[in-house]
């Protein structure tokens, strides 16, 4: 995979960048250096790619699926490293989706470590956020007030066009 | 060709079967000592994170304080990626405190110093979370005061 596109933002950016570092935990393929301020220790971003090598006979990235060992065991390679954020690296934008969709549903267990705070899927060429927003956030409010009109509407079809003994009340189904 | 296929194919069965082999070896011990402390055992304890080989479910008696767990992994050879997967498994799995169970004391060393060579800055205090040992280490130290409960002793601890 050809990683100049990160090398060379985090060179525009001032930043100190690494090429395959190992700090005692395994191989990091990019790593930021990022100064802050002088009176602050350095911030440390890794991006670590992650391959479809062989797995058990077949190659795991056939259907634009990373496994979650593969995820874990990068997360924590960056983890034991010292790194502060972890981007893991795919071919595409759809096994980018896939890898923070799983970062996200990992995290949701509620363990000791918040794994979607330190880590996150990326594809080479990425534009927009990787972050995923929570669908709260993400339905815009409009689209609530429509889909109560669209409930209103239909319990007063409901009303008007079914037998008397068959009507809908509140929702609860149909009384007999 | 094709024999030399089929060869390498039954050399990595061979390999996964002994490899399995040898972590029910490992696991036997871990069983057996926690069934005798009388914890409840899991075994192969996963939420989706992967496997954990072996827990110890260790309840404090009491509904308003929470159940421990300690969690046991067995590794069958070093390499820093096992241990890598291994601790990810176990917080990702909502263990408590991790032990990793290896195979010779040679094995143990390098584990031990893999989880405390990690850089100052790191987030993580790993050798506060994980425990490496050999199965007869366990079994053996079973008994034995530990430094703490030895200096108590000595200086009179109050027994509640």
């Amino acid at each position: 995979m050809n990683l100049e596109r990160l090398i060379e933002a985090g060179e525009e950016k001032g930043f100190e960048v690494e090429q395959d570092a190992d700090y005692g935990a395994g191989p990091i393929d990019v790593v930021w250096n990022i100064n802050v301020h002088p009176a602050l220790p350095n911030i440390k971003f890794g991006f670590i790619v992650l391959g479809g090598e062989e797995e058990g006979g077949s190659k795991d990235t056939e259907d634009n699926q990373l496994s979650i060992r593969k995820i874990e065991e990068a997360t924590f390679r960056g983890l034991r490293s010292g790194l502060d954020k972890v981007y893991l690296v795919t071919e595409n934008e759809e096994m980018e989706k896939s890898v923070s969709g799983k970062i996200e549903w990992l995290a949701s267990h509620g363990s000791l470590i918040r794994l979607d705070a330190i880590s996150l899927g990326l594809y080479p060429e990425q534009q927009e956020s990787s972050v995923i927003i929570p669908s709260q956030q993400r339905v815009p409010e409009g689209e609530k007030i429509r889909k109560e009109k669209e409930r209103e509407r239909e319990e007063k079809f409901d009303k008007h066009n079914r037998p008397q003994g068959e009507r809908r009340e509140n929702g609860k189904g149909i009384k007999v | 060709m094709n024999q030399q296929g089929e060869n390498a194919y039954s050399d990595s069965e061979q390999r996964t079967q002994e490899k399995r082999q040898l972590l029910e070896t490992l696991k036997t011990p871990v069983i057996q000592l926690g069934r005798d402390m009388g914890y409840e055992i899991i075994e192969n304890h996963d939420l989706g994170a992967g496997p954990v080989h072996v827990v110890w479910l260790f309840k404090p008696g009491s509904e308003s304080l929470p159940d421990m767990r300690l969690g046991f992994i067995c590794l069958t050879e070093f390499s820093n990626s096992s241990i890598n997967e291994g601790i990810a498994r176990a917080m990702l799995n909502l263990i408590d405190k991790l032990v990793f169970v290896v195979t010779t004391e040679t094995m143990t060393k390098q584990v031990k110093d893999a989880i405390e060579s990690m850089p100052d800055r790191s987030i993580l205090q790993l050798r506060k979370y994980v425990t490496v040992l050999t199965p007869s280490t366990l079994v053996s130290k079973q008994g034995i005061k530990g430094a703490r409960e030895r200096r108590s002793s000595q200086t009179g601890g109050e027994v509640i």
